[in-house]
C-alpha cells in the first residue's frame, strides 16, 4: 500500500528516473539480478513504470533460478524437484513446461538406464556363475586326466619293458640254436670220419678173407650208425631253422610292439603337458588355464559391477 | 514502525495463481528489496519493509524448527522449499510456498538471499498445518526456547523419518501432487 501523501518527496525529475531505469538494466543485463529500480518518485506514473520494471525483472530472476536449480536437481537425479510454473504467464510458463518436459525424458532415461544396469549386473551375476561352473568342472575333469594319463603312462613303460624283455629271450634262444648248430656240425664231422673209418675197415676185413667177416659185420653196422647220425643231424638242422626263423619273426613283433608303445607314451606325455602344463616348456596346463579364465572373468564381472 | 506485537485477527489473505511474491534480504535475513505485492499483503509501506528483519512477518504459528531447517538449508549453499504461514502487520494471513536461493557475487560468494513465493494449493495447505501443528505442539511443551527448536526439530525428524521423505521430497509430494 503505497501512501505517497505521507512521503512528501518530490517526484524525481524524468531524465533521472530514467538513468536509474538503465542503470538497473545495464546491471541487470550485466547478469546481477540483486539489481532493482530504486523509487524514482510518488507519481502514480513512476510508481507504476518502476513496478512493472522490477517485476519484469523478479519474473526473469525467478525464472533463471528455476531453470538452474532444476537443472542441478535434474544431475543428481531428484526429479521430483521440477521447474516451478506457478507465476508464470505466456512464453515464460510454456518454456518451463517445455524445461519439465525434459526432465520427464530426463528421468524416464534415468529410469531406463538404471534398469539397464540391473540387467548388466544380473548378466554379471549369470556370466560369474557359468564361469564359476566350468572352471570348477574343467579343474576337475584335468585332475581326473592327468591321473588316467599317468597310468596310462606306467602302463606304457611297464609294456615297454615287458616288450625288451622279451626281445632278451628271443635273441637268447637264437644264440642257443646257434650253439646247437655249431654241435649238429661237430657231429656231422665225426658221422662222416666214422663212414670214412667203417669203410677202410670193410675193405681190411675183405682182405682178411673168412677170418675177417665178423669184423664186415660189425664195420658195416658202424656204417649204417654214421649213416642215421648224418640224417638225424639234417633233421635238426632243418628244426634249428625252423627256430630261428621263428625267433627272427618274434624279434620283429616285439619291436614293432616297442615301438608302438614309445609312440603312445610319447602321445600320453602330451596329453599330460596339456592338462598339467610343462614347466620346462612354460606352457600352461588346463586347469591353470582354468583358473586364469576365471580370473579374467572375475575381473571382467568386477569392472562391469563398478561402472 | 509497526509494534512489536502484532495479534493475528485470523483474516487470511490470499493472492492470484499468477502473482509472485518477492523479497531480497543481505546475508543477515535483512529485507533489501520488496515487491509491491509482498507489501500490499504484508500490509507494509516500502520504508518499514526495506531494513527490517525478515522475521518482521513471523506469524506465530510456525514452527521454530522450520525456519532452523531453512537457515540449516541456505547455510548449505542450497536452495529450500517451504510451506510458510506469514503475519500481515495489519494482522492478517497468509500462506506461500516460498522458495528462497543463496544470491551469489561474480566471485560465487552469497552476498543475500532471494525468497520467491507462490500460492500454495489448499490441499497442500491443509496437510502442511497439520504437521506444523503437530510440531508446535512439541516445541509448545519445552522448558525453554532453545530446548523448543530442538524438541521441534526432533519431531520433524520423526515425521519424515516415518514418511521416509526429507523435507523437500515432503514439499515436492504435496506441491507436484496437487498442481496434477
Amino acid at each position: 500500500m503505497r501512501r505517497g501523501g505521507e512521503d512528501p518527496r518530490p517526484g524525481l525529475a524524468t531524465d533521472d528516473a530514467l538513468r536509474a531505469i538503465t542503470d538497473t538494466f545495464r546491471s541487470v543485463s550485466a547478469g546481477d539480478f540483486e539489481s532493482r529500480v530504486p523509487p524514482i518518485g510518488d507519481t502514480e506514473t513512476a510508481i507504476a513504470t518502476r513496478t512493472a520494471v522490477n517485476g519484469l525483472l523478479d519474473r526473469v530472476d525467478a525464472f533463471v533460478r528455476e531453470a538452474g536449480a532444476a537443472s542441478a536437481a535434474a544431475a543428481e537425479g531428484r526429479f521430483y524437484r521440477r521447474f516451478l510454473t506457478t507465476g508464470l504467464q505466456g512464453a515464460f510458463r510454456s518454456s518451463a513446461e517445455q524445461v519439465n518436459q525434459s526432465l520427464d525424458a530426463m528421468s524416464r532415461n534415468a529410469a531406463r538406464i538404471s534398469q539397464a544396469d540391473l540387467a548388466r549386473l544380473s548378466l554379471a551375476d549369470e556370466l560369474e556363475s557359468a564361469v564359476l561352473t566350468v572352471s570348477e568342472q574343467v579343474a576337475t575333469a584335468a585332475t581326473q586326466m592327468g591321473a588316467s594319463a599317468n597310468g596310462l603312462a606306467s602302463f606304457a613303460r611297464g609294456a615297454i619293458s615287458d616288450a625288451e624283455r622279451g626281445l632278451e629271450t628271443v635273441t637268447s634262444l637264437r644264440a642257443a640254436s646257434d650253439q646247437i648248430r655249431d654241435a649238429v656240425d661237430l657231429i656231422n664231422q665225426v658221422a662222416s670220419q666214422t663212414r670214412l673209418l667203417a669203410l677202410n675197415a670193410t675193405i681190411e676185413a675183405a682182405r682178411a678173407g673168412s677170418a675177417g667177416k665178423g669184423f664186415a659185420v660189425v664195420a658195416s653196422e658202424v656204417k649204417t650208425l654214421a649213416n642215421e647220425t648224418t640224417s638225424s643231424s639234417e633233421e635238426i638242422m632243418g628244426q634249428v631253422s625252423t627256430v630261428q626263423q621263428a625267433a627272427a619273426d618274434a624279434v620283429g613283433v616285439l619291436e614293432g610292439v616297442s615301438r608302438s608303445f614309445r609312440e603312445i607314451s610319447d602321445l600320453i606325455d602330451g596329453i599330460a603337458v596339456a592338462v598339467d602344463g610343462g614347466a620346462a616348456a612354460g606352457t600352461t596346463g588346463l586347469s591353470q588355464l582354468a583358473e586364469v579364465l576365471r580370473a579374467e572373468v572375475s575381473r571382467f564381472v568386477a569392472t562391469i559391477r563398478s561402472s | 514502525m509497526r509494534a512489536t506485537e502484532v495479534r493475528p485477527t485470523g483474516v487470511e489473505r490470499t493472492f492470484g495463481e499468477n502473482e509472485m511474491i518477492v523479497t531480497k534480504t543481505d546475508q543477515r535475513g535483512v529485507i533489501t528489496y520488496a515487491n509491491d505485492l509482498f507489501l500490499q499483503i504484508s500490509a507494509l509501506r516500502e520504508d518499514e519493509a526495506i531494513g527490517r528483519p525478515h522475521n518482521v512477518i513471523r506469524h506465530p504459528d510456525m514452527p521454530r524448527a522450520v525456519f532452523k531447517l531453512l537457515w540449516d538449508v541456505l547455510a548449505e549453499r542450497r536452495e529450500i522449499f517451504a510451506y510458510v504461514l506469514n503475519l500481515a502487520a495489519d494482522g492478517a494471513h497468509y500462506w506461500v510456498l516460498a522458495h528462497v536461493t543463496p544470491s551469489y557475487d561474480g566471485a560465487g560468494r552469497v552476498v543475500g538471499y532471494h525468497s520467491n513465493r507462490r500460492r500454495p494449493a489448499p490441499a497442500a495447505i491443509t496437510a502442511v498445518s497439520d504437521l506444523y501443528a503437530r510440531l508446535r505442539t512439541a516445541e509448545a511443551r519445552a522448558a525453554s526456547p532453545r530446548d523448543a527448536v530442538q524438541a521441534g526439530w526432533q519431531a520433524l525428524g520423526n515425521e519424515l523419518r516415518e514418511r521416509g521423505q526429507e523435507y523437500d521430497e515432503l514439499v515436492w509430494s504435496l506441491t507436484n501432487g496437487s498442481a496434477r
